[in-house]
């Protein structure tokens, strides 16, 4: 059968909105900007990642954050009056992971549906110099890199009998850091040599396959974002 | 035309990498460079990508040229317009997630037009069959079809020069058919191709000459009919492999050194699926001698190292049983009563010593019986390094050590000579053969068959087992 390039192929969002949409989720859910006042936006930030999930067929991954923050919310306001040690402790817990968990789904969507050739696009359109924008590059793919490493070391640790580091808990981080980061950085190492001989430098033009412009999903989500920023202006210096 | 003028190269000051090398290579030939490990033939090569000086750095004097440029004067970049490279893993040269932004990648940084990408692309695809592959999470791919990619994404680029370095050292028969079909296109191309080596048969009905390196110098040169022609004897004495070209399945070896003991182990209801596909293998039930170095051999993907997880117990969806000596062994009994060597054995060696490390495999830490396991493998002074600044022959050593230490009497080896020369790929053999007379069951998947004819007493073509 004959193969066709489609240059057509992209997510939902182009990735400059999807930067957009993390950073104000960062700035909003987790940095809990505005408070009270952008209790609106708030929600919405906190189920839109899951929302995107849904899109991407992800329907186990979404299930399963819609009940934890369902679950939470509950747990939440129940654990509203006079609080044990151990109550406070859970209700701290249980705070900082739904803080957490919108912009960590909204991390992982964008690691899983952005081509490392689009963000390198996207961002010299957006100016970005190259020295930054390369390392960061190299993210998308260090990813599932550190995910594959972590397994094979997890599954020598259980076929050596050491899971549990011989007592100490200690041991139990060094066994899997001391592998990990080697088989990393060598992999590091050939990655940029390799990546070099392809004729990837700095402050040089290239060009990119895919066709990324934005859409109308763009534009909501980028609306949605410049609003925020716009009514916690407001609330915090007009009002 | 690459041309080196006296060039020498150290990359730290105990050692000199290259000597004085004298080299002339002309547009559309393809060299094939040899030679055991370490003697200089990945340096050679990367003085023609640039890699050396640009990236590894160390003391260069000479000079070398591709067509009119000085590589040592030019940019990395600007070298990657006529030179292109594969690399020996294919784990680390990719340096995007998706197969088909991976194809693109090279012209992408040389700014070419999109539209041309995609008709380039598109090429290359259809000419060597790669529609399956696109669009594809580089993840998902198996080592042989990582290197397709890899040979692909160079083909893409409009580029003179072709440098592989050992690429096919992790490719099975099959594998290394289909990378001889991209040399002989590239071949048809007048492209210059310039190959470092040490499994070198695949490559006779291509080369126009080989240069036999060894301590960074070249030693001798060959026509392709006088390499062609040497022995088995005389290739190894030159420390390369000397196999030929085979198909795994049907290779048959002497069993004369099986010890045919009625000793047997019985392993049942051995079947493994990945999530809603076909089984990828079933086997009710399959007898295993005791005491024998087994070989397992098959084509890459067949699903041999799944099988070796399934046997260690490390598959939770597995539910095989391993009976042995009226005892039945499920998966925990398997994962703490038998050792894997693992293909990348960087995985498996945790702490900042290698005594400690065999120490940790002890039922019981006994440093006098660490010591002397040490001594029996040639690791007693290394006992207080660290075991990542080994060598990688030295590192499995390391992993073995530990695995007698453990007391476990099956051991098994996922592709212990993947990449290895023919001495290294001997030393592994010996390893081997101690480990039987020590009275254990070795049980190694493998696709070298050097290595099967060398140390195996029994082998199980992979693909009869699966029926």
């Amino acid at each position: 059968m004959e193969y066709k390039l489609d240059r057509n192929v992209h997510s939902l969002l182009d990735p400059r909105t999807k930067l957009l949409l993390l950073f104000t989720s960062s700035v909003f859910v987790v940095g809990n900007a505005g408070e009270k006042r952008m209790v609106v936006f708030y929600w919405i930030l906190v189920y839109l990642p899951v929302l995107l999930l849904f899109v991407e067929k992800e329907w186990k991954a979404g299930l399963i954050s819609v009940s934890i923050y369902v679950g939470s919310y509950f747990a939440q306001k129940a654990l509203q009056h006079d609080l044990t040690a151990l109550e406070s402790a859970l209700a701290l817990m249980l705070y900082i992971i739904t803080k957490i968990l919108p912009t960590v789904i909204l991390a992982r969507y964008i690691v899983k549906t952005t081509k490392v050739s689009e963000f390198l696009t996207a961002m010299n359109r957006l100016h970005v110099t190259d020295k930054l924008t390369i390392p960061i590059s190299v993210i998308f793919r260090f990813f599932p890199t550190v995910v594959e490493e972590s397994r094979s070391i997890n599954d020598a640790m259980r076929m050596r009998g050491v899971e549990m580091g011989a007592g100490k808990a200690t041991e139990a981080v060094e066994y899997r850091m001391v592998p990990l980061i080697a088989s990393c950085s060598i992999i590091g190492e050939e990655l940029s040599a390799a990546a070099m001989t392809r004729g990837l430098d700095v402050g040089k033009k290239r060009s990119c396959i895919w066709d990324i412009r934005f859409g109308i999903f763009d534009f909501f989500i980028i609306t949605l974002c410049l609003l925020c920023f716009i009514w916690w202006v407001i609330g915090r210096f007009c009002i | 035309m690459i041309r080196f003028k006296n060039v020498s190269f150290q990359y730290t000051k105990e050692q000199d990498s290259l000597k004085n090398i004298d080299l002339t290579i002309n547009d559309g030939d393809v060299v094939l460079v040899c030679g055991p490990s370490g003697c200089g033939k990945s340096s050679l090569v990367r003085c023609v990508n640039g890699l050396i000086p640009h990236y590894y750095q160390g003391r260069m004097t000479g000079s070398v040229t591709v067509g009119e440029t000085d590589v040592s004067k030019t940019t990395l970049r600007k070298l990657s317009r006529h030179v292109g490279t594969v690399f020996q893993n294919p784990r680390s040269q990719f340096f995007n997630v998706d197969t088909t932004s991976e194809l693109a990648f090279g012209c992408e940084n040389f700014g070419i037009e999109p539209r041309d990408i995609e008709q380039r692309i598109n090429s290359v695809v259809n000419r060597h069959g790669l529609g399956k592959l696109m669009d594809r999470s580089i993840f998902k791919l198996s080592g042989g079809e990582k290197q397709k990619i890899a040979c692909a994404s160079i083909a893409v680029e409009p580029i003179d020069v072709v440098i592989l370095d050992e690429p096919s050292a992790n490719l099975d028969f099959a594998g290394v058919c289909e990378l001889q079909r991209m040399i002989e296109s590239w071949k048809e191309e007048h492209k210059t191709i310039l190959i470092a080596e040490h499994r070198i048969s695949y490559l006779f009905p291509y080369i126009s000459r080989a240069l036999l390196m060894n301590n960074g110098e070249i030693v001798k040169e060959f026509t392709a009919g006088e390499i062609r022609k040497l022995s088995e004897e005389e290739l190894h004495g030159l420390g390369l492999r000397a196999e030929e070209m085979q198909d795994p399945t049907d290779i048959s070896i002497d069993t004369k050194d099986a010890k045919k003991s009625d000793e047997k182990m019985v392993l049942s209801n051995m079947t493994y699926s990945y999530k809603g596909e076909q089984p990828v293998f079933d086997i009710p039930q399959m007898e295993l001698p005791r005491g024998e170095i087994i070989g397992i051999t098959g084509a890459n993907g067949a699903g041999k190292s799944t099988f070796l997880r399934c046997l260690c117990g490390l598959e939770r969806s597995c539910k095989a049983v391993l009976k042995i000596d009226n005892e039945l062994w499920n998966n925990q009994m398997r994962l703490r009563n038998i050792y894997m060597v693992m293909q990348d054995v960087n995985h498996q060696l945790f702490t900042d010593s290698v005594l400690e490390e065999v120490m940790i495999s002890q039922e019981t830490e006994d440093r006098e019986e660490a010591l002397k396991i040490l001594g029996s493998l040639d690791l007693k002074e290394y006992a207080d390094k660290h075991p990542l600044s080994l060598s990688g022959g030295q590192k499995q050593r390391v992993a073995v050590a530990s695995a007698i230490a453990s007391g476990r009497n099956i051991i098994l080896f996922d592709e212990p000579t993947s990449g290895l020369d023919y001495s290294h790929m001997l030393q592994v053999s010996e390893l081997l053969k101690k480990l039987r007379d020590k009275g254990k069951t070795v049980i190694i998947v493998t696709h070298d068959i050097e290595l099967i004819k060398n140390a195996c007493t029994i082998v199980i073509p992979f693909a009869r087992l699966k029926m």
